[in-house]
């Protein structure tokens, strides 16, 4: 019997699905279109940048017939201008808003969020994925390697804060705006937020169980079983 | 002048200094004894004595009016030169003073001591006091630079401190390490910074060094064997004097760093060194109080060099145009503070005819009254700034200037100036080549983009190749001819595979002949040449022609296949500038395309570079970034200049924040590739920035883009219909330009139909707007169905379509019409 999965994507799975966008490389060596079942990939001819799927390009990367282009997005001015927003006062509450959507016109399943023709100003929904990937497998890549890490580590820790200082009101019927966070941002607290909503309910369960139990000892039979009631809050979280 | 040098005993035995008054009247030196003296300069009579309760004096400066001393006791005094006199102590120290520095106004005194602080004093009022605390151990000297707002110091930890003085508040600006030597306080050898008087760079025993980067840039070397005890810049900053504790004592040519001249018959070590500001007379000092006032310091032949304006400080990076070959004296336009030569004549000229006649000193006949700069102010030596302030001034040289036109220089493109001590050669889509300066011999390294094909290489150059050029079958350099070593210029060739042995060759020019900038192409080579040939050798070194370039000089030269364009300076324009011919040659059928047709540059435009595009057509990218293609130019006489792309109204500019040029590097694949330079750079420097490409956007219109309300949004969306359908005409043309003419593949054959199709469908987003905007727009929307190129009559029928689906009956009825006569032939080519 397999494992119960926990609901949802896990870590993991989101980051392996990152690697289905696509970013600009910049071959270093001829290599004819290929045929893949996401679709066909352009010919390679060098200098001429190319977008290519991630796995790809990090795959020519780390064969040395590649180098990768970050995106704009992952630059030091484009990071510090969006640590800027979140951390500015009269933003604190927000996220920073995610790329514009593109006309809808297009029908490649993919867009441009982590080619060299992304929009600079705003971090896409894979944001943390990419810049982890190229960051360790492109290092040589950047220009100022250690600024853009520690920009993205700060717009990480800035980031997480304010979604956990959203779950100090995470009650029953409390919610939280999350418009502009990424998909491995959630695929984090959801395990986090899974347990706590979990452990309230577990408290909470408790103490219901226990006043149900005496319910039914004054009533000696009980009406509704606690076990059905349980499985109907699984099917909600 | 005397036949043997005689010491003038000033002082008693012992360190004696000296220092010039800025208007060169009078020197003043200063020794052990309790006496200052001060000579009139260009007499032989007994100096005027000062006599002082110091003594030990250890450093002096002076000013016109004043001077200030420095002593062994602590003390830094001012004394009058008016009436010789002591006026006040400016400052006392604890410890011995060892030097001190004057800035240009006279305003501030630096003063280094024994003390860990450096002080710098206001002469006129000795409470305001700067202190400079940032060294660890005590200081040398100190230096001032021309412009009185930077200090060097000189510390005995071997390390230059640079202070900014311009605020109020001193800032130390940078460590220069490693620069001089460690020295204690008291020893001869020197560790002064001396400032070249253009205020970029100076000098320090070792080595000369750039202001703005602080890099070293160039050494004088060889020609002392100990430590450097004095330096000096000759005023206009042609040459410079050293002497060393081995009792040498040398002139430098400072554009060169060559040796002019040693003196063998110094007899004391030298301490002290000062040129005369306007004579070629050079005083110095030595440790055994004696001055020496030497006349006709330069020898004749180099006289020359005291005579000439303001010499730039010799920086690696220089604009010299090292990048454009054989750099061409302009004489005469502009104030450059190189290539503008003020002839002897013209200043004995000035001299006899005195500050009345005819000059802009005092009497000028052109009042400045506004202020507008009108007429030079001259300066305290009552004597036109010849030699501090730069470049010469413009208004004498105007009624005397003989006509120059102004020529364009030669280039070779894709190459950029030194920076430090790297260029690159060449930067194109194949590959890039870039050299390193080391001094004796350059080091050349060639790669290339795609690592499978080619195999980057790297190989010591003693020829010092300053041009070359890169394609996928080899690469290409050139040098200079050396006079000294009687190197004529060469061409060199190498290719990247061969199946024999080995097929690189170098050819010769004749002498006196040199590149100007060359060209490598699949089939051919082309080098223009100062002598104003143009000669092509097939790949293997085989002269195949050599023939006169009809506008010259050559400015540049480009070539694809058998194709060469090769640009000269033509006739000259209203402006004084010449005007820039292009010419296009076919060698192999020896066809001209086009002859000596214009370069449509705009006024005060020049050309960045010309290169072809991956299809062959002719490319030019000018300085106000704007792209041009030349199309038609297979038929002579049809050419013309169409604009590609204009990289200044781009989209990525729209917001203003960004502030950056482009440097072309190619167009291949309908794109432009480049390298955006941040800022003012005007050239790519290392480590090699990543290409970038853009999509070509002819200007039709400048509408901005991201406009907020969808009625802005529609205009934007009907801009860019119709920059897409001159942008399709463009590439059809040239599509058919390119079948009509060429042994066309079936894949450019194959070309000429899809671009007509994207025309047409351009055409037809066109006239779906139109009908969407009402039945009044009727008559365009006709007009837009009329320029369709299709002649199936297909197109003509979905243009129907689209009028019946806007229910816009009548254009619709028109449009059938169009195409029924179309069918039928009634409507030709002309009536359209």
């Amino acid at each position: 019997m397999a494992p119960p999965l926990p609901p949802g994507l896990t870590p993991s799975e989101v980051g392996f699905l990152c690697e289905m966008e696509h970013v600009t490389v910049i071959p270093r060596q001829t290599l004819d279109g290929l045929e893949l079942l996401g679709g066909p990939t352009g010919a390679l001819k060098p200098p001429f940048p190319t977008p290519l799927p991630l796995w790809l390009a990090l795959l020519l990367k780390k064969q040395r017939r590649a180098n990768i282009t970050p995106p704009p997005w992952l630059s030091v001015e484009a990071l510090t201008q969006i640590l800027d927003f979140e951390t500015d006062e009269r933003t604190a509450e927000l996220f920073s808003p995610s790329p514009n959507l593109p006309p809808a016109t297009t029908s490649a399943p993919l867009g441009d969020a982590a080619t060299a023709r992304a929009q600079a100003d705003a971090l896409p929904y894979h944001w943390l994925e990419i810049g982890h990937l190229l960051i360790t497998h492109a290092a040589d890549d950047f220009d100022d390697l250690d600024a853009v890490r520690k920009l993205l580590r700060d717009l990480r820790e800035v980031r997480m804060s304010k979604l956990r200082k959203g779950f100090e009101v995470l009650d029953a019927g409390g919610g939280v705006k999350m418009n502009g966070v990424g998909g491995m941002e959630i695929a984090e607290v959801r395990g986090f937020v899974g347990g706590v909503v979990d452990g309230l309910r577990r408290l909470n369960r408790s103490r219901e169980e226990s006043r149900k139990e005496r319910e039914t000892e004054e009533r000696e039979n009980g009406l509704g079983s606690s076990s059905y009631r349980d499985d109907e809050d699984e099917d909600m979280l | 002048m005397a036949a043997r040098l005689r010491g003038r005993p000033a002082h008693a035995p012992g360190p004696t200094y000296l220092s010039y008054t800025p208007n060169g009247k009078k020197l003043i030196t200063v020794g052990v004894n309790g006496a200052l003296r001060v000579f009139q300069h260009g007499s032989d009579n007994e100096p005027a004595i000062i006599d002082v309760l110091t003594d030990g004096h250890t450093a002096v400066a002076s000013t016109n009016d004043f001077i200030v001393v420095g002593a062994e006791d602590g003390s830094v005094t001012k004394y009058s030169l008016l009436t010789n006199s002591m006026e006040e102590i400016l400052v006392r120290c604890s410890l011995p003073v060892r030097d001190v520095s004057l800035s240009k106004d006279g305003e501030w005194v630096a003063v280094a001591s024994d003390e860990l602080e450096v002080k710098v004093v206001n002469t006129r009022d000795m409470t305001r006091i700067m202190h400079l605390r940032d060294q660890s151990r005590p200081v040398k000297h100190v230096s001032f630079d021309v412009s009185g707002s930077t200090l060097a110091v000189s510390c005995t930890d071997g390390i230059v401190y640079m202070y900014s003085l311009s605020s109020e508040q001193p800032q130390l600006i940078k460590r220069v390490d490693g620069l001089i030597k460690t020295l204690e306080t008291d020893v001869e050898a020197s560790a002064k910074v001396a400032w070249h008087p253009d205020g970029r760079a100076f000098a320090a025993p070792t080595a000369t060094r750039a202001r703005s980067d602080w890099q070293r840039q160039k050494a004088f070397s060889g020609g002392h064997r100990a430590d450097i005890s004095a330096a000096a810049w000759s005023p206009n900053g042609a040459l410079l004097a050293t002497a060393g504790v081995d009792k040498s004592l040398c002139i430098w040519e400072t554009r060169s760093q060559r040796l002019l001249k040693s003196y063998d018959d110094v007899q004391n070590a030298i301490l002290a060194i000062d040129w005369h500001p306007t004579d070629n007379v050079c005083s110095y000092t030595n440790n055994n109080g004696e001055l020496f006032i030497r006349e006709d310091f330069v020898p004749g032949e180099h006289a020359k060099h005291l005579r000439i304006a303001l010499q730039p400080a010799p920086m690696n990076n220089d604009p010299l145009s090292e990048i454009s070959g054989n750099a061409r004296k302009q004489v005469g336009n502009g104030d450059k503070p190189n290539g503008v030569r003020r002839s002897a004549e013209d200043q004995y000229l000035d001299d006899l005819l005195g500050p009345d006649a005819m000059s802009e000193d005092e009497m000028d006949f052109i009042e400045d009254d506004d202020g507008a700069g009108y007429a030079e102010e001259t300066n305290h030596v009552g004597k036109r700034t010849a030699v501090a302030n730069g470049g010469r001034p413009a208004k004498r040289h105007a009624p005397f200037a003989t006509w120059n036109p102004q020529v364009h220089e030669a280039f070779q493109p894709g190459s950029t100036p030194w920076r430090g001590d790297r260029r690159y050669l060449c930067l194109n889509m194949t590959g890039f080549v870039w050299t390193v300066n080391q001094d004796t011999h350059h080091t050349v390294t060639v790669e290339f983009h795609d690592r499978q094909e080619h195999r980057d290489f790297h190989f010591t150059d003693p020829y010092k190749y300053d041009k070359a050029s890169l394609n996928e079958k080899g690469t290409l350099f050139s040098c200079r001819p050396s006079s000294q070593t009687q190197q004529r210029a060469v061409l060199y060739y190498r290719p990247h595979e061969t199946w024999t042995t080995r097929t690189d060759w170098r050819t010769q020019l004749p002498a006196g002949e040199e590149v100007t900038s060359m060209s490598l192409s699949e089939s051919c080579i082309v080098a223009t040449t100062s002598k104003g040939y143009v000669r092509i050798y097939s790949l293997f070194g085989l002269p195949l022609k050599v023939y006169r370039q009809k506008s010259m000089p050559a400015v540049t030269c480009a070539s694809w296949r058998d194709y060469v364009i090769t640009v000269g300076n033509g006739s000259v324009g209203g402006d004084g500038t010449t005007r820039m011919l292009y010419t296009i040659d076919n060698i192999r059928r020896d066809e001209l395309c086009q002859s000596e047709d214009v370069v449509a540059l705009g006024e005060d435009t020049e050309l960045r570079s010309v290169f072809f595009s991956d299809k062959g057509d002719p490319c030019i990218y000018d300085t106000e970034g704007v792209l041009l293609i030349l199309l038609h130019w297979r038929t002579p006489g049809q050419a013309k200049w169409v604009p590609l792309l204009d990289t200044k109204t781009m989209d990525r500019l729209a917001s203003g924040r960004k502030d950056e040029t482009y440097w072309p590097v190619a167009v291949a694949n309908n794109k432009f590739h480049c390298i955006i330079l941040k800022g003012s750079d005007v050239y790519p420097h290392f480590p090699r920035p990543l290409l970038v490409d853009f999509d070509f956007k002819i200007p039709v219109s400048s509408f901005p883009a991201g406009a907020a309300d969808d009625e802005d949004r529609d205009a934007a969306q009907q801009k860019n219909l119709e920059e897409q359908y001159v942008r399709a005409s463009l590439q059809h043309s040239l599509a058919s330009d390119l079948v009509d003419n060429t042994n066309a593949t079936s894949a450019q054959k194959a070309e000429v139909p899809v671009m007509e199709r994207e025309v047409d469908k351009a055409l037809l987003q066109l006239l779906a707007a139109e009908c969407r905007e009402g039945e009044e727009r009727g008559m365009k929307a006709l007009e837009i169905a009329a320029l369709m190129r299709d002649r199936t009559g297909k197109m003509l029928e979905a243009a129907g379509k689209i009028a019946a689906r806007f229910q816009r009956d009548i254009l619709g009825e028109k449009i059938t019409q169009l195409a029924e006569r179309r069918l039928v032939g009634l409507v030709d080519e002309e009536d359209m």
